[in-house]
């Protein structure tokens, strides 16, 4: 999780509501791409719930992008993807091939904690009273998500208390 | 951070460089992120996809080109850097980017790499350095570490690695780095600064194996050994102090550029370009050739040029 070139101290209420934006907009992205992965290797319930994760981060950015619109129609934006490194994102190497539909929960989990810790790190920073503001609300919302998650994670029988690492082989010589 | 192209004067974002191919590495694949790392690092450098070539060899890491919109050639194995060579002869007005394992540059296409590092074509070289061999099922690899079990090596692997950044630090690469996937950030910086160095740039990118690697190979390992050279005071002016540095691959993790020479060498499309204007200057006009060929004085035109 990181950020290049932003100056929170510096911080506006519109470059906020663009940051948050495209914080939704990567994670809307790398949940699709995680659904991809797990349709093309065969797990689809962990597919299904990156799918479910992939539609509510849309959802919130869609939220955030109609308020940006209302506060600062026409206005150009300054932040950028390029700037934004995993905020909310999962990070990449959090899918296995076969992984449980909670083994994807728990990957989303800890995408939503670490983005609360984002918005929480970034707080004593900040010296605009309107981003703070928001920042504050969307620390707020990441508890929600969290609960969420966690409310999808009581759903579902515990995992097998086996690791498939147990049964993998020595190499072999070919 | 907002880049325009010189051409069209618009902005480019990472997703402009996404094609419609998706990936179809293995879930948690260190290559993920190391393509994210490219569409950022070619987002900042701000040149549209119609000026990029992309080339690579054959591997897990050489289906890159596809995932972009550049002009890509998933090409033969061992050989992105002839042919990455080729093109940047042909037309060295075009960004050329070189990718591939470390099978495929330090072993099959090892022959290679010193010649291109000598020849020193503004190319950058990113090696997706996963000590073993994937795609094929997880055979040794060049730089497979000593002891290393596979199924080529069931005993544990007899043979020391090649280290690819002595290597190419000893043939004299004029801009030498490492990243991983597990710093995206540091990963992005050193890519596009590779790209911006105007010379033979090589990237080596610790990028994990998620089948065949061992659990401390992988990026959540690595978050915890990985030593950035920016904060170690490293001087990468300094190429000894690089070598130094680059005798450690394999034991620490250290990321970010080793050596990067302050004075940058003349690519050799720079000084084709030379000779070709030197030799322009002092040329016959066309006229003279045949004039120059048949051992004669010029003919006037008008004499009908039958004397011979």
């Amino acid at each position: 999780m990181s950020l290049r070139g932003i100056d929170f101290t510096a911080l506006v209420l519109r470059d906020a509501l663009d940051l948050a934006i495209l914080v939704e907009e990567e994670a809307e992205e790398r949940y699709r791409e995680f659904s991809s992965q797990m349709d093309l290797h065969d797990t689809p319930d962990a597919a299904e719930f990156f799918r479910f994760m992939s539609r509510n981060e849309q959802k919130h950015g869609a939220e955030l992008a109609a308020r940006r619109r209302e506060l600062f129609a026409g206005e150009p934006r300054v932040v950028t993807r390029a700037q934004l490194f995993d905020v909310e994102a999962p990070d990449y190497d959090a899918t296995r091939a076969f992984m449980s539909p909670r083994a994807a929960m728990q990957v989303a989990l800890r995408a939503e904690e670490k983005a609360y810790a984002f918005f929480v790190a970034a707080l004593p920073h900040l010296r605009d009273a309107g981003v703070r503001a928001l920042f504050e609300e969307l620390r707020d919302e990441e508890v929600v998500h969290q609960d969420l998650v966690k409310i999808e994670l009581g759903k579902i029988p515990p995992d097998p208390d086996v690791d498939p690492e147990d049964f993998t082989d020595e190499p072999l010589a070919q | 951070m907002t880049t325009t192209t010189a051409n069209t004067g618009h902005a480019c974002a990472p997703g402009d460089y996404k094609s419609d191919l998706k990936p179809i590495w293995c879930p948690g694949c260190g290559d993920f992120g190391v393509l994210q790392c490219v569409y950022r690092a070619l987002a900042a450098i701000g040149r549209e996809a119609h000026e990029i070539a992309f080339v690579s060899g054959i591997g897990c890491s050489s289906r890159i080109p596809g995932y972009t919109t550049a002009y890509g050639f998933n090409s033969v194995h061992g050989r992105a850097l002839p042919i990455a060579q080729g093109i940047k002869a042909a037309n060295p007005d075009l960004l050329v980017l070189a990718a591939g394992g470390d099978g495929d540059g330090f072993s099959i296409g090892g022959g290679h790499l010193p010649h291109a590092v000598r020849r020193n074509m503004d190319i950058t070289y990113i090696v997706m350095d996963n000590q073993i061999y994937g795609l094929t099922k997880g055979q040794l690899s060049p730089t497979s570490r000593h002891g290393r079990k596979t199924v080529t090596s069931p005993y544990g692997n007899l043979e020391e690695p090649v280290n690819p950044l002595m290597y190419v630090l000893a043939y004299g690469a004029p801009f030498v780095a490492q990243g991983t996937p597990a710093d995206m950030p540091g990963l992005t910086a050193v890519i596009e600064e590779g790209i911006r160095y105007p010379g033979f740039a090589f990237v080596n990118v610790q990028s994990p194996c998620v089948t065949y690697g061992s659990e401390d190979q992988m990026i959540k390992a690595q978050k915890e050994i990985l030593q950035p050279l920016s904060k170690m005071g490293h001087d990468a002016a300094n190429r000894i102090a690089a070598m130094d540095l680059a005798q450690h691959y394999g034991k620490d993790l250290y990321t970010g550029v080793f050596y990067r020479n302050p004075v940058p060498p003349a690519t050799y499309e720079a000084l084709v370009r030379g000779l070709q204007a030197s030799k322009q200057a002092g040329a016959l006009p066309r006229e003279r050739i045949l004039d120059l060929f048949l051992q004669r004085e010029p003919q006037d035109e008008e004499d009908g040029g039958s004397e011979t």
